[in-house]
């Protein structure tokens, strides 16, 4: 018993001072710390290459960096901005944002990073659009997610396809002809890996992909300025349902058994995909030897991609503002933002820098820089209800797509769509957002 | 005469000295308990039924008296009344199957043999081991590809499932996996009560001309019955806070569908976290609590009241 | 009971607890398996139990993408914290009403009784703004409050107390001159090592599992503990199995060799003090 206690004692004071050693690590130089909450992992190296060069002209300055899971970080900023105990840079979009600048908790930018973004020709009005409220500009943009058809080659090849399809109907003519199945009639390999599971707002997010190019969107600006309904009970609406309905059960060349999304492209396991341009950096990681192409995303009834654009926020928890702003500007400077295309994968938001020769030494990078004017961008709508509008969206899809009853069904789907419109309108007048 | 009074006076003295020094014991060891306590846990309790009462913003809580709104607007909320239909479910089926293996498995154990420490031991691994590698590794056995249970299915001729795909298979995924991780602690719980049955009341028995069978239903489970009704409350009440388990496994794309498996607390959780509608995540707290307290009324109605009882049989099998 | 059986019986008897025993370890060999296959043999048909190469760079890389060493750390600190609080706590409380009387007792006890059966997840929203206001948010203080007190173990400690220690012990300390703190840490507290043990692997248990609470009010990865560290890390990987078991394999390994080694002491604890009523 003596002993245990000994024992026990020791391991207490091990213990206390290895936290001891822990903390010391992590909060010396504690007079200029700067700390920046990303939600994509992937965007660490990013950070921690500019620190350095950072530090390189303000030698006493160090960065801490922290990602999140994106989902968590949504909920860790609800814990944290209100509570000022959020980090001095905050790299989010508009939409997660919305509602802490909605209820004030948001600095605006400074007056020389306000001149910075303002100049000609910097950024498209596209990105400074998202980033106002009311006139005022809050962040600045540091890069879009944009969407891009992924193909694999040799697959294409395998099955005499020469070019990446132009239409929705063609991608679907060539995701049946794409599709395998073993001798039972199991999928084994799915045409286009649509996203028909799964949790969060995921699944609406790539339902819109589809819904947007045959004409509907998720949620439209209603008579009055400011108020918002659903875009999609309309026949546009019931025939993207309908898309992913005739994928799964009447020509299966997707299903949810099969592996989905990246991680299926990268074994193999499905031809075609829609994803930003991350992704190329993740391939070249774990599936090297992958033969693929991108494109642009196909038509329908009209033609355009999805841009989320990424802003970096100084928030009021920063006890040096003027620091933190003047760290934001960096991380958009040229080498900065170059340096984040090419080895991250995310797409700057400056139109002011010249990527030509990334894109020609990474030539997938081309479909995402693709312009044409026909070719529309849309994105989140910067609202504080647009989050709990997508996710319940997500959860209704995720249940409709298992319904092998919608099959050949046009009561039912457009059922599905219209309940789904009155959840969404629901929603949107409990945020006080509705309007015809 | 004048020498007991004085004995008596210093005896008296003594005594409320004595007293004063308890009091001033029992105040300066309870005060910093009861303030902790008030602080973790009653103020928590009480605030959270204000928070119901009112609507709130992300900054603010409180930000307007709305009475049972948050109530009515509940039991009007498709996902909550499912999220309560889906908890249900799941405290049911996880409960019954844990008791009703449980008590088979302390049957077959309640001799002891060679191989006993054995058994105990490797049944009771799943309890003391966390939930989330628990998780992580059963959302990886699920796989509908590459799993290991559609690979044992298939020796029977079974067709791939997609377990964690499809609403009832998840929900059947996440009850198989709870009752592995809980029955090992039903087990030893009826273990401990069934050796604590006097060997001289199966004797009788058996002297009566029962058989094994008849023993069983006859003698020992009536003499459960407490313990029985303990564990069964006990199991439900934690089967009603499902959370880890729910969150791992429909987290990500292939994860679970997120409404088949949906549970109070998740939906709580969403609400209150992810959505900030603190009131109306505080209304659906509100209502696993009064499930919780009905479930607590029914335990101490049906036993008789003092828990005391279950207590000395718990040590008894600790001596 | 004495075993009456025939032979066959017995081997029936045991063959359904030896299936039972694999069914109980499978997943565990299973996470380890996974753990040390390379990327090609994780995602084979059909699985395979033992891998054909072994290999430890899952571990390695699991290390290098988080933490694990300081999300261990932080589950320990936590846990210890919270039992040394809990026994202290439910020792003293469980002294006080047990051995004496003073105005508002009653209420009181019935107080910590009636909040045993509340879960946290009850009060979760509040106790989150109480941090909120304090700033506790994010602080090692958030993180370990809710556990430092167990409404239950004042209770249980309560009637170990009655049970065990007499009122004629106290008294003649008293009149041997003892003050009432020394009696409780020289006469009693000596006196409770049994069930003391018992509530302290109980709590520990506890507060280690944690996930709800850690999830809610930690926000940087230098307090995440284990479980929610694990919790987070699986959205790291897609594609790659191999570390995420092998994760979860760093998770389960300190428990289950403390496990194997205070077998018995465990299993009480863990049960006998969970019998709430």
């Amino acid at each position: 018993m003596k002993i245990m206690r000994k024992m026990f004692l020791v391991a207490l004071v091990l213990l206390v001072a290895l936290q001891m050693g822990f903390a010391n690590g992590s909060s010396e130089a504690k007079a200029e710390t700067l700390t920046i909450w990303s939600g994509y992992p992937e965007m660490e190296k990013f950070y921690k290459q500019a620190a350095e060069r950072f530090k390189e002209t303000h030698p006493n300055v160090t960065v801490e960096i922290v990602s999140h899971p994106l989902r968590e970080f949504e909920q860790k900023l609800s814990a944290t901005i209100p509570s000022n105990t959020v980090a001095d840079i905050i790299e989010v979009s508009t939409y997660a944002n919305q509602k802490f600048i909605d209820a004030g908790l948001m600095p605006a930018l400074s007056d020389e990073v306000l001149k910075f973004a303002k100049a000609d020709g910097r950024y498209s009005s596209f990105a400074l659009n998202n980033n106002t409220t009311n006139g005022v500009i809050y962040g600045l943009p540091l890069f879009q997610g944009r969407t891009a058809l992924f193909y694999n080659t040799d697959m294409f090849a395998e099955a005499g396809l020469t070019r990446a399809p132009q239409t929705f109907d063609e991608m679907y003519q060539y995701a049946k002809v794409l599709a395998k199945y073993d001798e039972k009639g199991n999928l084994t390999r799915s045409g286009h890996s649509l996203r028909l599971s799964g949790q969060g707002s995921g699944v609406a997010e790539k339902f819109w992909f589809t819904l947007y190019p045959m004409g509907a969107t998720i949620i439209e600006e209603g008579k009055t300025p400011g108020t918002y309904h659903a875009a999609y009970n309309n026949d546009a609406g019931r025939k993207a349902l309908q898309y992913y309905i005739d994928a799964v059960y009447k020509d299966h060349w997707d299903d949810q058994l099969i592996k989905h999304d990246t991680e299926a492209f990268e074994l193999g396991q499905t031809a075609m995909f829609f994803r930003e341009s991350w992704v190329i950096g993740d391939i070249a990681a774990k599936a090297p030897g992958l033969n693929y192409e991108t494109a642009p995303v196909p038509k329908d009834a009209r033609w355009g991609r999805i841009t989320n654009v990424e802003n970096l926020y100084v928030t009021k928890a920063s006890k040096n503002p003027e620091l933190a702003w003047e760290f934001v500007l960096s991380l958009v400077d040229e080498d900065n933002q170059r340096w984040m295309f090419e080895n991250v994968g995310w797409l700057p938001c400056r139109n002011d820098i010249n990527i030509a020769d990334i894109i020609e030494r990474h030539p997938q990078f081309a479909a995402f820089v693709y312009t044409d004017p026909e070719y529309e961008e849309y994105g989140y709508i910067p609202i504080a209800a647009f989050d709990e509008v997508t996710t319940k969206l997500a959860e209704r899809l995720v249940t409709a797509f298992l319904d092998s009853s919608l099959n050949g069904n046009s009561a039912g789907i457009a059922k599905t769509v219209s309940d789904a419109a009155a959840e969404t309108n629901e929603i949107l007048k409990r945020y006080k957002l509705f309007g015809e | 005469m004048n020498r007991n009074n004085a004995n008596a006076i210093t005896l008296r003295r003594r005594m409320n000295e004595t007293e004063r020094k308890k009091r001033i014991f029992v105040y300066c060891s309870i005060l910093p308990v009861i303030a902790i306590f008030a602080f973790v846990r009653i103020i928590p309790i009480f605030k959270n039924f204000v928070y119901s009462l009112f609507e709130s913003t992300v900054v603010n809580p409180m930000q307007e008296f709305v009475g049972l709104k948050n109530f009515v607007d509940l039991f009007r909320d498709p996902l909550f009344l499912l999220s309560l239909r889906n908890t249900s479910i799941f405290a049911l089926f996880v409960t019954v199957f844990s008791v009703v293996l449980a008590v088979l498995l302390a049957a077959l154990l309640v001799n002891q043999s060679k191989l006993s420490p054995l058994y105990e031991t490797l049944y009771f691994l799943p309890v003391i081991t966390p939930m989330v590698p628990v998780a992580v590794v059963w959302k990886w056995i699920y796989d509908p590809t590459y799993g290991l249970l559609n690979y044992i299915l298939s020796w029977f001729g079974i067709q791939p499932i997609g377990w964690l795909v499809y609403p009832n298979t998840a929900m059947v995924a996440i009850i198989i996996m709870s009752v592995w991780k809980i029955v090992g602690y039903n087990m030893i719980i009826f273990l401990v009560g069934m050796r604590d049955i006097p060997e001289t009341y199966i004797e009788a028995a058996r002297i009566d001309g029962a058989s094994t069978n008849q023993v069983f239903w006859k003698v020992i489970i009536p003499l459960l019955k407490p313990i029985l009704l303990f564990v069964f409350v006990i199991s439900t009440i934690n089967s009603f806070n499902v959370f880890t388990q729910v969150f791992v496994m429909t987290s990500g794309a292939q994860g679970a569908p997120g409404n088949a498996v949906r549970t109070i607390v998740f939906d709580i959780y969403e609400n209150g976290f992810r959505y900030f509608r603190t009131g109306y995540a505080a209304a659906e707290a509100v209502v696993l609590f009064a499930i919780i307290l009905l479930l607590t009324f029914i335990q101490f109605g049906i036993s008789g009241g003092s828990g005391d009882k279950k207590i000395k049989i718990g040590k008894g099998g600790a001596n | 009971m004495k075993e009456y059986s025939p032979i066959w019986l017995r081997i029936l008897k045991h063959g359904l607890l030896l299936l039972g025993c694999v069914i109980m370890v499978l997943p565990f060999i299973w996470m380890l398996s996974t753990s040390l296959k390379i990327p090609s043999e994780v995602l084979s048909w059909p699985p395979q139990l033992i891998p054909k190469t072994f290999t430890m760079q899952n571990y390695v890389e699991v290390f290098e993408t988080a933490p694990f060493l300081k999300f261990f750390l932080n589950s320990l600190t936590m846990s210890v914290i919270s039992t040394i609080c809990i026994l202290l706590t439910s020792t003293i409380a469980g002294y006080v009403f047990g051995k004496f009387n003073f105005p508002g007792k009653n209420f009181l006890f019935v107080l910590t009784l009636a909040t045993s059966m509340v879960p946290l997840e009850v009060y979760m929203i509040p106790l989150y703004m109480q941090m909120v206001k304090l700033s506790w948010v994010n602080t090692f203080m958030g993180l370990v409050a809710p556990y430092l007190i167990m409404s239950y173990g004042i209770f249980f400690m309560r009637q170990n107390i009655m049970a065990s220690i007499p009122d004629d012990l106290l008294d003649a300390a008293r009149i041997d001159g003892a003050g009432e703190a020394r009696i409780f840490f020289t006469v009693v507290a000596p006196m409770l090592s049994g069930p003391s043990g018992a509530l302290a692997i109980f709590a520990f248990q506890q507060t280690w599992a944690a996930f709800i609470w850690p999830l809610i009010v930690t926000s940087t990865r230098d307090l995440w503990t284990m479980e929610l560290g694990l919790g987070m890390f699986q959205y790291r990987f897609t594609v790659d199995l191999g570390p995420i078991n092998a994760g979860s394999m760093l998770s389960v390994l300190p428990v289950l060799i403390v496990f194997l080694f205070l077998r018995k002491k465990i299993v009480r604890g863990i049960t006998l003090t969970g019998m709430k009523s």
